[in-house]
């Protein structure tokens, strides 16, 4: 009996081995991200976006490097949306877990604290949620980021304001403009973008705010842009500024025509504020609606629906872009492994610069600084509820409601 | 009795050489000794020259600062500035809106770090010069609100100045060199600034000066009533202390790379603090207390951020707690009190 069993179990041994050697190895990746304080709801986002990316390819049988398969697995830190801690987080991913390849964090401040760690050891990052185009003038080698810059946020919201000038008979220059942004690389270059654009049409720019550090009020702004009557208000501080917003524009009963926001979906304005919501444009780095695909997840549309079944959480409100661009960075790295055909992060780091890749979430082309030049933005404004794409027009669904009725 | 102090002190000179040169060599040893902790070993340094130079007025003198952080932030800025401004427009290289790539040659790096440091340190002591000239007229609890006061001033302007960027805060160069090297030159820069700043105070406490400084802290009012002109003093002291703290922001702003300022540059809530209770751990009013205590304080620190994380602030926090209110004395004043005769001092009949 005994010598019977372990003849079989000899004879089942080939199997099992050749069954080992089937299995993916692990590809360690590191990524410092926000899951506490004041990004910790765009952080989890991203790192959600990061964890369905990583189980798709897994599914999809995995990165082939060299003839072997490899499953990505992440080690996360908690940044605490704190800049140094974030620097601290690398060096300690680098250094002490080996970590050789990044994903990068949430927000711009955090991805300017980190790049110049993974600079210096010369590690790879792909980047999925850092925007501001200082972020690309300091010459990094290794930074990557599958996003549009920021300038490009709310540039069409000020063309938006300009066309509406002129067809109720108003010059252009005629428009107020009121901005109050988060002081931060992000934002602050959200700002710069609209103030180049407002200059473009000779605009006059009455409120110029930051919104607080902890971005939990902005009520005396609020009040300030009720004296000047502008005819476009952009505010923009991350999810928790978008929130701060929408909630106060609707208890303080601003009634400014166009109003122009970030980070509406992820911060679900529609599904905490409803009606205050109503007519405010987002603008938005993708939507489920646009016809991109590729061969992992799919159109958009099906990435959309693959991720809420994956996380029910979600299942009443629109998947934030922050998600969508999270996973793009894991593909655009499986991309890139596969096309190296190596692990090494000299060979990953020059197929990464030679990314030509469409995606569910666009296309993906980086230029010598390291930033997406091939995918443009889309401007959403919220009607009755839903998220429908009204700028530029070659993507529109829908026309603009204006001037915008709050109910 | 000249003869007996001499032969009685002697070998307590000799093994207080001896006690020096090991700790040179220890110090010239650590970065190859402990490859994996250069930069762990640069941060203890930096917490060195901030004791050091908060014990200056708020040990010797009395005057117990909570605005030291600006000189640290400040001289980041300052190196900053003056690094980018030998190659490029400032306000074009912190643009939000980037543009253009902004390279440094080797030379411009290097030639930026020494004007950054030194620039950063003279700034830094005019800026003592200006801003103690009116808060020394405060005393006590008013002082450090005062001075408290003045470091976060400056961290929100700072942070709305678009020049330097703002919010955004300010990226410098990376280290163009090889990283090890990096960190080894970090290193001995950090360890520069502290052993300068502790051999002139060795030598400053021992001088009139010192004496000076002493009586300010012991009845200000005494002092300047045997006719020490006890505001120049002051003024003197923190003036050198913020050389030193402002040369060290400034090899710290080359260090860390990118910093931002209200959590990096002007923290007042981190180092503004780390630094004077490495003073009081360590013993306030000591040459030796701020070293031993930076030493002690950061060694707590890194340990407790390693194994503790999560609850490193709470054993901050019990440290703090515990050392202000049950060891006030500190480290050195504790083995003053206890083991007198290892300063040399003899009491009873061994001074006989």
């Amino acid at each position: 009996m005994k010598i019977r069993s372990i003849i079989t179990g000899l004879a089942l041994l080939p199997a099992l081995l050749s069954q080992a050697h089937a299995q993916c190895k692990e590809l360690t990746v590191g990524s410092a991200i926000s899951l506490t304080g004041k990004y910790a709801t765009d952080g989890t986002h991203s790192k959600n976006g990061y964890d369905y990316a990583v189980e798709k390819i897994r599914e999809a049988g995995g990165v082939r490097i060299g003839g072997q398969c490899y499953n990505f697995r992440v080690i996360y830190y908690d940044d605490e949306s704190k800049g140094d801690r974030g620097a601290t987080l690398a060096e300690r991913l680098i250094n002490q877990d080996k970590v050789q390849y990044m994903l990068g964090p949430y927000s711009s401040g955090m991805v300017k604290a980190i790049a110049p760690v993974t600079e210096k050891y010369r590690i790879p990052m792909v980047e999925a949620e850092g925007a501001s185009r200082s972020l690309f003038n300091k010459g990094y080698k290794y930074l990557f980021a599958v996003l549009s810059t920021s300038e490009q946020y709310l540039a069409s919201a000020i063309t938006l304001a300009a066309e509406k000038a002129r067809e109720t008979g108003k010059q252009p220059s005629s428009v107020k403009v009121a901005i109050a942004v988060e002081n931060d690389p992000f934002s602050l270059d959200i700002r710069a973008g609209v103030l180049e654009d407002a200059a473009k049409f000779g605009m006059k720019v009455v409120v110029d705010e930051k919104l607080p550090r902890d971005l939990s009020d902005m009520s005396a702004i609020l009040t300030k842009v009720k004296v000047h009557r502008p005819d476009v208000l952009i505010v923009s501080g991350h999810s928790k500024g978008a929130a701060t917003a929408v909630r106060q524009i609707g208890e303080q009963k601003i009634n400014t025509p166009m109003i122009a926001l970030t980070h509406c979906e992820v911060a679900d304005v529609v599904g905490k504020f409803g009606d205050a919501a109503n007519g405010i444009l987002c603008s938005t780095q993708w939507a489920e609606t646009l016809s991109y695909s590729d061969p992992i997840f799919g159109s958009a549309s099906e990435y959309e629906r693959g991720f809420k079944k994956a996380y029910p959480d979600y299942a009443n409100k629109s998947v934030p872009y922050q998600t969508a661009q999270a996973s793009a960075a894991v593909y655009v790295l499986k991309d890139a492994f596969e096309r190296a055909n190596s692990l090494d992060k000299e060979k990953l780091r020059d197929a990464i610069a030679e990314t030509d890749l469409s995606t569910f979430y666009g296309q993906i082309r980086f230029s010598e600084n390291g930033n997406n030049i091939a995918k443009p933005m889309v401007m959403r404004q919220i009607q009755n509820g839903k998220y429908n794409v009204v700028a530029p027009s070659e993507f529109a669904s829908h026309k603009l409601d204006w001037p915008r009725t709050p109910r | 009795m000249s003869g007996a102090r001499k032969s009685a002190g002697m070998p307590i000179e000799a093994r207080r050489i001896a006690l020096y040169l090991v700790l040179i060599a220890l110090m010239l040893a650590a970065p190859f000794l402990f490859p994996g902790f250069r930069t762990q070993l640069a941060a203890l340094w930096l917490m060195i020259v901030v004791a050091l130079a908060w014990d200056m007025t708020g040990g010797q003198m009395g005057y117990n600062s909570l605005g030291n952080v600006f000189f640290y932030g400040t001289g980041m800025y300052v190196a900053a500035v003056i690094t980018i401004a030998l190659a490029y427009d400032v306000g074009e290289y912190t643009s939000a809106a980037g543009g253009g790539i902004h390279a440094f040659t080797d030379a411009q790096y290097f030639a930026g770090m020494a004007l950054g440091i030194i620039g950063a340190g003279v700034f830094c002591a005019v800026c003592a010069l200006l801003i103690g000239y009116i808060t020394f007229g405060l005393r006590g609890p008013y002082f450090a609100i005062g001075t408290l006061g003045v470091a976060i001033a400056a961290g929100e302007l700072v942070s709305n100045w678009e020049w330097v960027g703002g919010g955004q805060g300010i990226s410098l160069p990376v280290y163009p060199g090889d990283l090890e090297t990096g960190k080894v030159v970090f290193y001995f820069l950090f360890a520069a600034a502290g052993i300068a700043l502790f051999v002139l105070l060795r030598w400053l406490y021992t001088t009139r000066f010192g004496a000076a400084m002493n009586a300010v802290r012991d009845d200000e009012e005494k002092a300047e009533a045997m006719g020490l002109h006890t505001l120049r003093y002051k003024l003197a002291a923190w003036s050198i202390a913020a050389f030193f703290v402002g040369a060290a922001g400034a090899i710290s702003a080359f260090q860390l790379i990118h910093f931002e300022p209200l959590e990096t540059a002007y923290q007042t809530i981190n180092l503004g603090i780390f630094m004077v209770v490495c003073v009081l751990l360590g013993g306030k009013g000591t040459l030796w207390g701020p070293v031993v205590g930076a030493v002690l304080f950061h060694v707590f620190k890194e340990v407790t951020w390693n194994y503790l994380l999560g609850w490193q602030w709470v054993a901050l926090g019990a440290l703090i707690v515990v050392t202000v209110v049950y060891f006030q004395e500190g480290v050195m004043g504790y083995l003053m009190r206890r083991k007198p005769e290892w300063f040399g001092i003899r009491v009873g009949r061994e001074a006989e």
